[in-house]
């Protein structure tokens, strides 16, 4: 579902995004983990379409990104550090124009289900998004990208600032998700968070992708230490 | 995506109170402009009714007089007021030359402030000095006139670029921008899509508080519907250029204040900056002969004229035979001598006073090749012609005026040359002034802006870079 | 605190381009209206001379001629430039620059420039006036909208705050450097135009203290706006707001207001139409003396009253011209009538004048614009002046005629011609506008504005916000 060959981005001199190469399957959960700077939010944007690729590509659902990055969009939903919709608008609304703008006509109860789905409650539906939380405004971003049908979800530290328990309760929807056969792809710092929902973890430093694993063949403790091991250059070097 | 546009677009803007801002606003400011337009258009009529009324009693109270002469009963008259005279008539009745109203005249003031409704040459005055300036504070002329005209080509504007300035960098600073990137549409065509339905709304707006204020106003809508319509198909492509300025502006800056700034800055240099600089232009290509230099022309013409009254005379009349077919009394008083010397000087300084409006003639034609260079020029020139008030009817006017003039004059010379009386019977037969107002047309104006509008949509479809959501 | 957040500032406004094209783009604005407005000052004066000069020859030329010829002949007085308009144009180009002085009639001055102007004229123009008014307050707005704003937006209020700063220093700091450019570039203007000035041929008309006065009093309106802008940008939460409602303010100010004005104050206090002003004062004259018309019931009356008092029964047996007598009497009355209807205009205007002075609480423009024309001899007042001054010349002349008249021939005896030299002995017109300190005095009400104005935006900016 997502592929990336190759994938190189140079800002001048700088090698953001060195040669990576990463796959994630239908019903994957990929977190990819490291250090501010390592190059996970410009893979996002890559895979967006939102920066151009210096060389190497990247392909949504077999499409190419940056030959055609607005086909590549009908498959991919995508939910950034701090998602931002309209604040004058209710959830049902927003709901309804991000869905109506992408091409998908939904009746009230459709939108309805979506809300529930994604575990928004009831009462909220009609509530302006302005008195959401960030934590629900998530909620909503998952239903938009519910109502889409979205093949591909790329989620860019989506826990970060939610309390623990928006922060587990995110984490079972991105497995139900998953189970519908989505593939996700997941940006974070929260070590607890990947290992819990992620099939597959890989860790970034240096725009370069160091280690990949299955998350069932490793222990928390264990991935911490890989980690912490890693971001340590004289460590790394033995 | 265009329908969901629509109907959310219109939910936050009447969430935000925008339209509802919006609407309020150019209420007011459309009735006072309106109201304003109307007051000054009551006036200019009512006093050239009063006019025409004050000039029909006079003629009235000419005829009795005539009456009493003609039955050689004395009048307590000078004698040279009394009306046997075709010169007194010439002088002490002379026509009410007006310049009527347009039915649009309340939509721009134009050059109307500076000039009376009506003149009333006198059959030995001098054209040239015919006063047409009317007697305002010229503080009130410094300042304008809060008409639609000033609603429209400055105030419009403005309220286009506070709605419109931050259509995209407002998504970009409140942080919706990346998940509207992540949708699969063109972010141009959304850009474009808010922007025509915010131009769809503000143009419903206008014409709403414009039909509630001419309807508010008792304005007959119906009966001028044509010009009406071209006043409406002005103002909205008027209204799409400064869209289209918001559209490019918009993709091509970024931060909100800055889009303010730039969209504030092209406002300056097109309704400001523009128009003052081709003024500027105009003036010193085609420079206005100095009044002051006239004034000494006429005057040692005058004197000249003064030293050689009776050889002007005989010179005038051996011309014009026509004049005097009828005489048989060769009597010579005063105005034979003067009209003579007149004629004379009027034709000698034609030229001198040509000039004035040959130049002001040109600075139009060259107004009228740049005026593309602003959008606010060629509307000021096409409501100021709408309404009957711009250079252009002006001029059309004077020359009406010196036409007349001369008609007046040619119509009782005769009488003057062949020493004879004027009568009651001549009363009728005096010629009437009708003012033939000039045909406007604002399709060059509606052509220019549209030509203007397609340019930047075209810019802005065509050269813009990559929208970036950070 | 205060001088390091001068320093930082104004290194601030060297640094951004767009500052730095503005500033640039102004200083080319005020070059290029200073030259076309200097060209404009020297060529209308040249004019002005010539035609002086010419129509002095005229008059004097005139030869042997019957007094009265010479008074129908007339004169002209014509109005000067005086060189602070070099700074502002004020109502000069509606106002005529010339008026026709002939026996029996009151004219006014003739031949505005603005109805020899296309419609184009009516937008403004590229003079000094227009940059010091209209542009300058936009440069304030755009130097300082995001004075406050700005240090939120980057999150350095926190850093300032932890610092201890106060805000009536931060704010000191920051109206310093906001006015320094202003200040640099207004100087900079005026001593050019002082400079320019006084390299003028007739120096003598041109005075320090009023070019002095004009720049004091543009100081306080860029302060005044300085204030307001600070005031916005310091209450205001984004920079958009702070420059939206910046702008809005010159808006109304500026613009909508003074237009709002006029037309309140003409449809208040409505000046007749040209022809009734005539009409009006034409009934007047019937009612009253008339010089030429013996059959006059007025003049019948001075007839009776000048023969009782010279006691004899006829005309002829006075020792002096009746006729010449009876033409300067009626011309002393009529006089008196335009003054009577000229008065009542000045009384418009008056009311007009009050209309503005009111509205000038809500927009400094108006003071400003009021003061820097009265400054400038550009104003309606000085206009009034002139006309006035024209009209006793006027008189003066029509006695000087009707004398020489009266005195030199008998009555009916309109065949007596004066000597081709007798013209040279009027002496000629002269206006001297109003001392500065007459303008100071009878502009105290908009000084008193521009005071209040000033006092209350610096209470506005320093006291209304406290915290940083």
């Amino acid at each position: 579902m997502i592929i990336t060959d190759n994938l190189t981005k140079k800002y001048g001199g700088h090698l953001a995004l060195d040669r990576l190469n990463l796959q994630v399957k239908e019903g994957e959960i990929y977190c990819l983990l490291g250090a501010n700077g390592a190059g996970k939010t410009t893979t996002i944007n890559l895979l967006l379409g939102f920066l151009e690729p210096s060389s190497g590509s990247a392909f949504i659902n077999q499409v190419n990104v940056k030959e055609n990055a607005q086909a590549t969009k009908k498959f991919l939903a995508y939910i950034p550090e701090n998602l931002m919709l309209y604040p004058s608008l209710t959830a049902l609304e927003n709901l309804d124009y991000f869905s109506g703008i992408a091409g998908k006509k939904l009746g009230q109860d459709e939108l309805r289900n979506y809300l529930s789905e994604a575990g928004l409650q009831e009462e909220a539906f009609g509530r302006r998004i302005s008195t959401y939380s960030k934590g629900m405004r998530q909620k909503v971003g998952i239903a938009i990208a519910l109502a889409k049908h979205a093949k591909v979800l790329l989620l860019d530290e989506p826990t970060s600032g939610l309390d623990p328990q928006a922060s587990h309760e995110f984490g079972r929807l991105l497995r139900q998700l998953s189970n519908l056969g989505v593939a996700t792809l997941m940006a974070t710092h929260d070590l607890f968070r990947a290992k819990e929902v992620a099939t597959k973890i890989g860790i970034m430093k240096n725009g370069q992708l160091k280690r990949e694993f299955y998350a069932n063949e490793i222990s928390l403790a264990e991935l911490e230490e890989t980690y912490l091991g890693l971001m340590q250059p004289k460590a790394a070097a033995l | 995506m265009f329908s969901y546009n629509l109907k959310y677009e219109l939910k936050l803007l009447w969430r935000s109170r925008w339209i509802q801002l919006l609407g309020v606003l150019l209420l007011v400011l459309i009735g006072f402009a309106v109201y304003n337009g109307q007051v000054k258009t009551d006036q200019w009529e009512n006093s050239i009714q009063t006019a025409q009324q004050t000039l029909k009693a006079s003629d009235a109270a000419m005829v009795k007089v005539l009456d009493s002469v003609e039955q050689g009963l004395e009048v307590s008259l000078a004698p040279w007021l009394v009306p046997t005279s075709p010169m007194a008539v010439g002088n002490v009745h002379p026509r009410v030359v007006a310049k009527d109203a347009q039915p649009l005249s309340y939509i721009a003031t134009g050059q109307s402030d500076l000039f009376t409704p009506y003149v009333s040459p006198k059959a030995t005055g001098d054209d040239f000095a015919i006063e047409f300036t009317e007697m305002t504070s010229p503080v009130q002329l410094l300042f304008g006139n809060f008409d639609l005209a000033f609603v429209i080509i400055y105030l419009l504007p403005l309220l286009i670029i506070a709605f419109s300035y931050h259509v995209l960098s407002a998504e970009k600073e409140r942080g919706s921008l990346r998940i509207l990137m992540a949708q699969p549409i063109s972010i141009r065509q959304w850009v474009f899509q808010k922007l025509t339905l915010r131009f769809l709304v503000l143009s419903v707006l206008v014409i709403v508080a414009f039909v509630a204020v001419a309807l508010g106003f008792g304005l007959d809508v119906w009966a001028n519907a044509p010009s009406f319509f071209i006043l409406i198909a002005l103002v909205l492509t008027y209204m799409l250029f400064w869209f289209a300025l918001v559209f490019l502006v918009n993709l091509w800056v970024g931060q909100s204040a800055r889009n303010a700034i730039s969209l504030l800055g092209l406002w300056i240099f097109f309704v400001l900056l523009v128009p003052s600089i081709l003024n500027q232009i105009g003036s010193v290509l085609y420079p206005m002969p100095s009044r002051t230099q006239m004034i000494g022309q006429m005057r040692s013409l005058k004197a000249e004229a003064t030293e050689k009254q009776d050889e002007i005379l005989d010179n005038f009349l051996r011309d014009h035979p026509e004049y005097a077919v009828n005489d048989s009394t060769q009597k010579r008083n005063f105005y034979h001598r003067y009209v003579a010397s007149q004629q004379l000087i009027r034709s000698e300084l034609e030229p001198v006073v040509n000039r004035y409006t040959e130049q002001l003639q040109k600075q139009q034609d060259l107004l009228g090749n740049f005026k593309w260079l602003s959008p606010a020029i060629v509307v000021q020139q096409a409501l100021n012609r709408l309404a009957g008030n711009s250079t252009a009817d002006f001029l059309n006017y004077k020359f009406q005026v010196m036409g007349f003039s001369e008609t007046w004059r040619n119509h009782l010379m005769p009488l003057l040359y062949n020493n004879q009386d004027f009568s009651q019977e001549d009363v009728p037969k005096l010629p009437v002034f009708q003012y033939q107002p000039l045909s406007s047309s604002a399709t060059s104006a509606l052509l220019v802006l549209l030509g203007l509008v397609v340019l930047l949509f075209g810019l802005g479809f065509g050269f813009t870079k990559r929208i970036w959501a950070s | 605190m205060i001088l390091s957040t001068f320093k930082k500032e104004n290194q601030g406004f060297m640094r951004s381009g767009r500052i730095r094209i503005a500033l640039l783009t102004v200083l080319l604005l005020i070059a290029v209206a200073f030259w076309i407005s200097s060209k404009h000052y020297e060529a209308t004066n040249r004019m002005y001379d010539s035609a002086k000069t010419s129509e002095r020859a005229n008059w004097d030329g005139q030869g042997e001629k019957n007094p009265h010829s010479a008074a129908h002949y007339g004169t002209y007085a014509f109005k000067p430039k005086y060189p602070l308009s070099l700074i502002d144009q004020g109502v000069d180009k509606y106002v005529g620059s010339s008026i026709f002085l002939e026996a029996h009639a009151r004219h006014e001055a003739q031949f505005s420039e603005a109805a020899d102007q296309t419609g184009l004229a009516r937008f403004g123009n590229l003079s000094p006036d227009f940059i010091l008014l209209f542009i300058m307050p936009l440069l304030i707005i755009l130097l300082g909208y995001n004075s406050f704003t700005k240090e939120h937006e980057m999150g350095t209020i926190t850093l300032l705050r932890s610092e201890g700063a106060s805000f009536y220093k931060l704010a000191l700091g920051k109206w310093l450097s906001l006015f320094f450019p202003i200040l640099v570039i207004t100087s900079l203007l005026f001593l050019g135009a002082g400079l320019v000035l006084s390299q003028l041929p007739d120096y003598g008309v041109f005075q320090w203290s009023a070019l002095g006065d004009l720049y004091g009093v543009y100081l306080v309106y860029y302060i005044i706006f300085t204030n307001l802008v600070l005031f916005i940008s310091a209450k205001s939460k984004r920079s958009g707001v702070s420059l939206v409602l910046s702008l809005s303010l010159w808006i109304l100010s500026c613009l909508a207001l003074p237009k709002a004005a006029s037309n309140v104050a003409g449809h208040l206090h409505p000046y007749p139409t040209r022809q009734e002003f005539a009409a009006e004062v034409l009934k007047d004259k019937e009612n009253g003396l008339d010089g030429h018309n013996p059959w006059n019931k007025k003049a019948q009356t001075l007839q009776a009253e000048v023969l009782a008092e010279y006691g004899v029964d006829s005309l002829h047996q006075l020792p002096f011209n009746f006729d010449a007598y009876r033409m300067q009497k009626s011309e002393e009355h009529e006089a008196e009538i335009y003054y009577k209807h000229y008065d009542k205009l000045k009384e418009q205007y008056r009311k007009q004048a009050e209309v503005y002075d009111g509205l000038a609480m809500v927009s400094p423009y108006l003071a400003t614009r009021f003061l820097s024309m009265s400054l400038a001899h550009t104003d309606y007042a000085t206009h009034w002046g002139f006309a006035d001054a024209a009209e006793q010349y006027r008189v003066a002349t029509q006695a000087f005629l009707n004398g020489n008249f009266a005195e030199n021939s008998k009555y009916g005896e309109w065949g007596y011609r004066a000597d081709a030299d007798f013209w040279k002995e009027l002496p000629p017109f002269e206006y001297d506008p109003p001392e500065l300190s007459t303008i100071v005095s009878q502009n105290q009400r908009k000084l008193w504005v521009m005071a209040l104005w000033c006092i209350g935006s610096f209470a506005l900016l320093l006291f209304t916000t406290k915290k940083l």
